[in-house]
């Protein structure tokens, strides 16, 4: 499937009908052989026991991860983006959807299918400081999943014990596994963290904001980390993160979420420099820019629109209409599908004609806070 | 109490002219040292460290967690408690209320600083979310801090909490609300309304956006920026976010292992970064604009503060470190960069080869 859409030629597709989200081609696919593949997932939380509503915390989401290439989930807090994480590691039960695992599909019926499926999907957290049990030393940490994983004994636990500390390159091993996590940095925490979530020798990791507890000088360091063990052990790599700037660097695909749903998905570098959909774009020019001397926040003119609306509810159209400057009645009353755009991307608005024109940054700087004025 | 501790006076050292406008300062901070106690020696927290904030300006303090930067800001404010005590320097504040005679916080008592309090310098606290107390009303929670400075009848203190509430777009049904009812940006909008209740001179902002996603994170700074220019008051923006800083920022200083290591106005700090930490720093980043760069980030870790080798502390971290760096006396001296103006730097090799290292790595890049 992935390769068909793979060959078709990049012609922007813009006014032909909606397509499956699913139907476009990752950016990451060209990394390596399709590992695990979400279809259609969606998440809804009940608001209360006796109340009948519900939120969908995901909705109709198709991901795919390969092995060796990252793809990133960005937005914002609320978007739904650590839920999918919860899904696809199976924390979280699907209300809907389908999640493959090499091409058979995830049934986690017992306990030990779950054991089975953990062994190759694991997760990095993002708090360090959470993550770790501060009254177990760091062998406890990484011996558990290495006897529950591995089923080795004896010495090979040892060998595979410095084995994990070195490749998250905390030297010297042996010291190491006798530490408790507070005697140890954020960074080293983290590290700490990832090689428990290798001790399982997974094939999917799931990174759910693992750098934005950490310092900036050492953020870096952890991605650099990461980059590294994915392309020496083959993993397919979720990156959930708010910062779009480190998806940038770190990542091949980039999926925008808002509201639960995927608005934007293309290559990292395509979506950063030229974002189509108008969330995406806001998403870009929120982000601080040093370069930007005339900045608004130096003069104090305000041209963000000011209230975030309440993503999460049920209504009909497009969840991002109460704060888009393109927003008309079309939008309030219809979801918008999923447009593709060449062959790897697709937005999810139905102007990205009036969108598609100011791609480029500074120009669009300026039409969007015209829009506003008018 | 912290009181007994207070030397007095200052440090008569000559220190170079490190901040730019010296007509108007509201807050003078001159050769301030902070330790912690301890049992294994004095932590030196913060250490001769030099600033001023002009009025109306918004500086920048940055730097990595463990660096000082907060222990600086609340020290100035007498602010710590045991075992961290003030060691040396001086704290003058220069108010309109105070007819502009400058005041030495380090020697006022506590009702002086009670008075001061708030009053002329307010925070805005690490963690604002979780700074709101979470079983009193938002409306009982402004109030009291009104309470305290001013006398005002029970109406008049409600439209005081509906004025500040609406200048940070909080609307006026959420008065009655408890903080867990709301969501991080308004708490966060919150506690920024509090601080500026009553109407202080200067607002320290201690990483006030940190735990937000940027759209809201510049919203709040937007607001931030907009009721300074309508209020007049000068801002101490703490924060590691460098690129926030400097965009924010007129003037950024850069904190390491407790001394401030550059000093200048923001552009140039960006364009001509004069200390390798500072270069460190903004290689760090990765941008979201222009071409990709290199990625280097900072090898190493931050030094113990209670053992720091002679010489300059990032020695054991920077790539242009020389055998005679560890005799280098840490002090701000002037850089005579392109951009010109008030550019301080720490770094006498930076100085003496003209920005060099800076050249180097781009090189290197």
């Amino acid at each position: 499937m992935t390769k068909e859409t793979h060959t078709k030629p990049a012609v922007s597709k813009l006014d032909s009908e909606p397509i499956e989200s699913n139907e476009v081609a990752s950016a990451a696919a060209s990394r390596g052989p399709l590992v695990m593949r979400a279809e259609g997932i969606s998440k809804d939380y009940r608001i209360s026991r006796k109340a009948e509503g519900v939120i969908s915390a995901v909705k109709n989401v198709n991901l795919a991860l390969y092995a060796r290439g990252v793809v990133a989930v960005v937005g914002e807090s609320g978007s739904g983006k650590s839920t999918i994480a919860k899904l696809l590691s199976g924390h979280e039960k699907l209300t809907k959807g389908k999640i493959f695992l090499d091409g058979a599909e995830i049934q986690v019926g017992n306990r030990s299918d779950f054991r089975r499926f953990k062994s190759d999907v694991q997760m990095v957290f993002q708090d360090p400081f959470a993550s770790l049990n501060p009254v177990h030393t760091i062998r406890y940490h990484l011996e558990r999943p290495v006897k529950l994983h591995q089923k080795t004994k004896g010495a090979e636990v040892e060998t595979e014990l410095l084995g994990l500390i070195n490749q998250v390159k905390l030297t010297p091993p042996d010291q190491f596994l006798a530490k408790y996590p507070h005697e140890l940095s954020g960074g080293q925490r983290q590290r700490v963290s990832i090689a428990r979530a290798l001790a399982a020798h997974p094939r999917v990791l799931l990174a759910d904001e693992p750098v934005s507890m950490l310092d900036v000088s050492i953020r870096l360091e952890i991605l650099s980390l990461l980059d590294d063990l994915r392309e020496r052990l083959n993993l397919a790599m979720l990156y959930i993160t708010h910062d779009i700037a480190s998806a940038r660097y770190f990542a091949d695909e980039i999926l925008v979420m808002y509201g639960g749903e995927i608005v934007e998905r293309g290559p990292a570098e395509e979506v950063t420099q030229k974002p189509l959909h108008p969330y995406t774009q806001l998403l870009v020019s929120s982000s601080p820019d040093p370069d930007d001397l005339g900045s608004t926040l130096k003069t104090g003119a305000t041209t963000v629109a000011r209230q975030a609306g309440s993503a999460l509810t049920n209504s009909v159209g497009c969840r991002f209409s109460d704060r888009c400057p393109f927003a008309d009645d079309k939008c309030t009353s219809a979801s918008p599908p999923h447009v593709m755009v060449g062959s790897n991307r697709s937005a999810a608005c139905w102007h990205l004609d009036k969108a598609v024109p100011i791609i480029h940054l500074d120009a669009r700087k300026e039409t969007v806070s015209d829009t506003n004025k008018s | 109490m912290i009181d007994d501790q207070l030397p007095k006076g200052y440090d008569s050292k000559p220190r170079s002219e490190s901040n730019g406008d010296a007509s108007q300062p509201v807050l003078e901070i001159k050769g301030f040292s902070v330790a912690y106690r301890s049992r294994g020696g004095d932590v030196k927290a913060v250490e001769n460290v030099d600033i001023t904030i002009n009025r109306g300006e918004v500086v920048g303090l940055a730097g990595e967690s463990g660096s000082g930067k907060s222990t600086l800001a609340y020290g100035a404010c007498r602010l710590l408690r045991p075992p961290a005590v003030i060691t040396a320097g001086s704290v003058r504040y220069n108010g309109r209320r105070s007819n502009y005679t400058p005041v030495e916080l380090l020697d006022l008592d506590r009702d002086q600083l009670r008075k001061l309090r708030w009053r002329e310098i307010s925070i805005v606290f690490q963690s604002a979310m979780n700074a709101l107390n979470p079983v009193l009303r938002i409306q009982d929670q402004l109030i009291d801090a009104m309470d305290v400075h001013l006398d005002l009848s029970k109406d008049e203190k409600l439209d005081k909490v509906v004025s500040v509430l609406d200048m940070v777009g909080i609307p006026r049904d959420r008065l009655r609300s408890y903080p867990h009812e709301l969501s991080g940006g308004m708490r966060q909008r919150i506690v920024i309304a509090m601080a500026l209740t009553v109407d202080p001179e200067l607002v320290i902002m201690d990483e006030p956006t940190t735990a937000l996603d940027v759209v809201v994170q510049r919203e709040i700074l937007s607001q931030i920026v907009e009721l300074k220019e309508r209020l007049g008051f000068s801002v101490l923006f703490i924060t590691h976010d460098l690129s926030l800083m400097m965009e924010i920022a007129d003037r950024v200083a850069i904190m390491y292992a407790g001394q401030l290591v550059e000093v200048g106005q923001s552009t140039d700090i960006h364009h001509q970064p004069a200390h390798p930490y500072t270069q460190g720093l903004l290689n760090s980043f990765p941008s979201l604009r222009g071409p990709k760069r290199t990625l280097a980030g900072i090898p190493g870790v931050t030094p113990d503060l209670r053992d720091l080798p002679p010489g300059c502390p990032f020695i054991p971290r920077c790539k242009f470190a020389k055998p005679d760096c560890t005799k280098v006396e840490m002090r701000l001296e002037k850089v005579e960069g392109i951009l010109g103006g008030k550019h301080f730097s720490a770094c006498p090799i930076v100085i003496a080869n003209n920005f060099k290292p800076s050249e180097t790595e781009r090189a290197h890049a």
